[in-house]
C-alpha cells in the first residue's frame, strides 16, 4: 500500500501545476509569514534569487520582482538517460506584510536533438508552451515533460521557502571527529 | 513480513527521492544515444544508378548501421566516443584500414574542455563541421544523400577552438590533418578550418565554413536553416570545392534547398532540390563527369511513431549529358535515374 502511494506521488508531480485564469500552466502559492514585514521578506526573496544566480527584473509592483531561468528535461532511464529538451520559465515573487506569494509560469519547452558531434543541442526555432505540448507531442511524450516541470516547481518552491525561513543561511558547524593516537 | 514490506517501502521511497532530485542536474553521469536504421530500395533501372552515399542496395531489404554514442562530462571536461557497425557506419562512411580491413568503427572520438564559459577546446577524430547533411540517419530529413554531402568531408581529425561571443555568434578555428576521412594524417597536420555561426533571429542559424589544405584542397560552404513558422522550415546548403594541386585540377560547385512542411505532429513532407556542377579538370567526383552537372529532386516524408521514423522517398536525378554515368534497365546510357526508398530509423 505504502509503495503504491509513493508510486502515485512520484508520477503525479505534474498535478502540482495548475491552469491560471489565462489557461497558462502556473505553480502558484501564497504563504503566510506572521510577524515579518514586507521589506524583510523581500530581502530574503532577493537573497534567494541572487544565490540561484537568476536574472532579476524589478516589477512595477511594490516589493515584487521577476526572474527568468531554465531547467533541463531528461528522457530515458539508466544509461540511455539524456537531455531531451529544456524549459524556460519566469518566477514572480511578491511580498507584503505577514505574507508572500510566488508564481512560476511562462513554461516554454525547447526540444533537443543530437548533433553531428554527439552532443544534445536545442532545435532552433521550436518553442512549445507547456499547455500546448499535446499539439506537438503524444501523451506519452508530453507526460514526462509535465512531470519534470512539476518536480522542478516543487523543488524551487521548497528552496524559496527555506530562504524565507532563513533555514538555508544557517551554517551548521560539524564537529570533526578526531582520535588521539598518542595515547594508547 | 511486516519488516519486509517496510524495507521495500523505504527502498521505493529512496529510489523516487533520488529520481526527483535528478530533475535539476545539468549533466547526466554518462549518456548513451544512437540509432538503428534499415531500408528497402528499388531503382527503376533495376540496378543501382546513384553515386551518392548510402541506400545503395537494389531491390533489397538492407541494413544501414547501429550507431552508439557515449558521452560523459565532468565539470568542464568531456569526451564523446561514437561507434558504428554496418555498411553505412563502416566502409560507406569511415576508413577500412589495415590488412584485415579493420575499420575501428569510430565516427567520433574526441575530448573537449571548457576553458571558460565562452571558450571550448576540442581535439580528436571528429565529424566534419562542413555541410548540411550528416552520416547519422537521425540527423537528416532525407534518407538518400546529396551530391554535396557525398563529395564533401565526412570527418576531420584535428584540434579546434570555439569561442562564443554570445548565443547568436560564435567562431571556430582549427588545424586538422592533411587528408579528410582518415584516422591519421598522411604526413602533416596542415589543413586550416574555420566556422562562423550566426543566429540573426530566433529559429534562423547560418554557418559559414572554410576548409583549406595543400593536400585536401579548399572548400567554402554555407549551411543555413530557418524555422520560419511552427510548421515550415527552409534549409540551404551551398558549397564550392577546388581540388589541391597535388591531386589534380577541378572540383565542384553546388547548391541544395530543403523546404519541409509539417502537415501534422507526426507527419512532415519535404523536398530536396539540388544542382551540382563539376568543374573541368582531372579531379573526379561522385557524380557526373568533369565539366558537367546534375539536377536532383527528392520527395521525402517523415512519419513518426514515437522514436521510430518511417521515411518513404522518391528521387529523380537528371544529368546534363547522356554520358555522365546513368544507364537504363538495358544498360544503355541515359540522362536520368529514379528510385524509391522506404527506410525505418529508430533513435534512442
Amino acid at each position: 500500500m505504502v509503495c503504491l502511494l509513493l508510486l502515485q506521488a512520484a508520477w503525479a508531480q505534474k498535478d502540482s501545476l495548475q491552469f491560471d485564469e489565462s489557461n497558462i500552466y502556473v505553480y502558484y502559492h501564497v504563504v503566510d509569514k506572521p510577524g515579518l514585514s514586507a521589506d524583510t521578506l523581500f530581502k530574503r526573496a532577493w537573497y534567494f534569487a541572487k544565490a540561484a544566480d537568476y536574472m532579476i527584473k524589478i516589477e512595477a509592483l511594490p516589493n515584487a520582482f521577476t526572474t527568468t531561468g531554465k531547467f533541463l528535461i531528461y528522457s530515458g532511464v539508466s544509461v540511455v538517460k539524456k537531455e531531451s529538451g529544456e524549459v524556460n520559465y519566469t518566477l514572480l515573487i511578491e511580498t507584503k506584510d505577514n505574507k508572500y506569494r510566488y508564481k512560476l509560469g511562462g513554461f516554454v519547452f525547447t526540444p533537443y536533438k543530437r548533433d553531428r558531434f554527439g552532443n544534445m543541442v536545442a532545435v532552433p526555432g521550436i518553442k512549445v508552451p507547456l499547455e500546448k505540448l499535446l499539439s506537438k507531442y503524444s501523451l506519452k511524450e508530453a507526460n514526462p515533460i509535465l512531470d519534470q516541470a512539476g518536480g522542478f516547481a516543487i523543488a524551487t518552491g521548497n528552496k524559496l521557502s527555506s530562504f524565507m525561513e532563513r533555514t538555508s543561511s544557517v551554517i551548521k558547524i560539524q564537529t570533526v571527529k578526531k582520535v588521539a593516537t598518542d595515547r594508547w | 513480513m511486516k519488516k519486509k514490506l517496510l524495507l521495500l517501502s523505504f527502498f521505493v521511497a529512496t529510489v523516487f527521492a533520488a529520481s526527483a532530485q535528478d530533475t535539476t542536474k545539468t549533466d547526466p553521469p554518462l549518456t548513451l544515444s544512437g540509432s538503428v536504421d534499415t531500408y528497402y530500395k528499388y531503382d527503376f533501372s533495376k540496378h543501382n544508378n546513384f553515386p551518392t552515399s548510402f541506400a545503395s542496395d537494389q531491390n533489397s531489404v538492407s541494413i544501414g548501421m547501429i550507431d552508439l554514442a557515449l558521452k560523459k562530462k565532468v565539470g568542464k571536461a568531456a569526451f564523446v566516443g561514437e561507434l558504428s557497425f554496418g555498411p553505412r557506419g563502416q566502409e560507406q562512411s569511415i576508413p577500412n584500414e589495415g590488412a584485415d580491413k579493420n575499420s575501428y568503427h569510430i565516427q567520433n572520438l574526441y575530448v573537449s574542455y571548457d576553458v571558460t564559459d565562452q571558450l571550448n577546446l576540442t581535439a580528436g577524430y571528429m565529424a566534419t563541421f562542413m555541410g548540411y547533411e550528416v552520416i547519422s540517419p537521425v540527423g537528416n530529413f532525407n534518407y538518400s544523400t546529396s551530391y554535396l554531402f557525398t563529395n564533401g568531408p565526412f570527418q576531420n581529425p584535428g584540434f579546434k577552438a570555439t569561442y562564443s561571443f554570445s548565443s547568436k555568434v560564435s567562431l571556430m578555428a582549427g588545424i586538422f590533418n592533411d587528408s579528410w576521412n582518415y584516422y591519421q594524417s598522411v604526413s602533416k597536420v596542415n589543413t586550416f578550418g574555420a566556422q562562423l555561426m550566426v543566429a540573426p533571429v530566433t529559429g534562423w542559424t547560418a554557418y559559414l565554413n572554410v576548409l583549406s589544405g595543400k593536400l585536401s584542397g579548399t572548400e567554402f560552404d554555407l549551411t543555413t536553416s530557418y524555422q520560419i513558422t511552427d510548421a515550415f522550415k527552409l534549409g540551404l546548403n551551398a558549397a564550392d570545392f577546388t581540388a589541391a594541386d597535388a591531386v589534380g585540377d577541378g572540383g565542384f560547385t553546388g547548391v541544395a534547398l530543403y523546404p519541409q512542411f509539417a502537415v501534422s505532429k507526426d507527419v512532415t513532407l519535404g523536398l530536396r532540390g539540388e544542382y551540382f556542377k563539376t568543374k573541368t579538370g582531372s579531379y573526379l567526383t561522385y557524380g557526373p563527369a568533369p565539366g558537367s552537372s546534375v539536377t536532383a529532386l527528392t520527395f521525402t516524408a517523415n512519419i513518426k511513431g514515437g522514436p521510430l521514423t518511417f521515411i518513404p522517398e522518391v528521387r529523380f536525378d537528371n544529368n546534363k549529358n547522356v554520358t555522365d554515368g546513368f544507364t537504363n534497365s538495358k544498360g544503355v546510357a541515359t540522362k536520368s535515374a529514379s528510385q524509391f526508398v522506404l527506410a525505418a530509423v529508430y533513435a534512442f
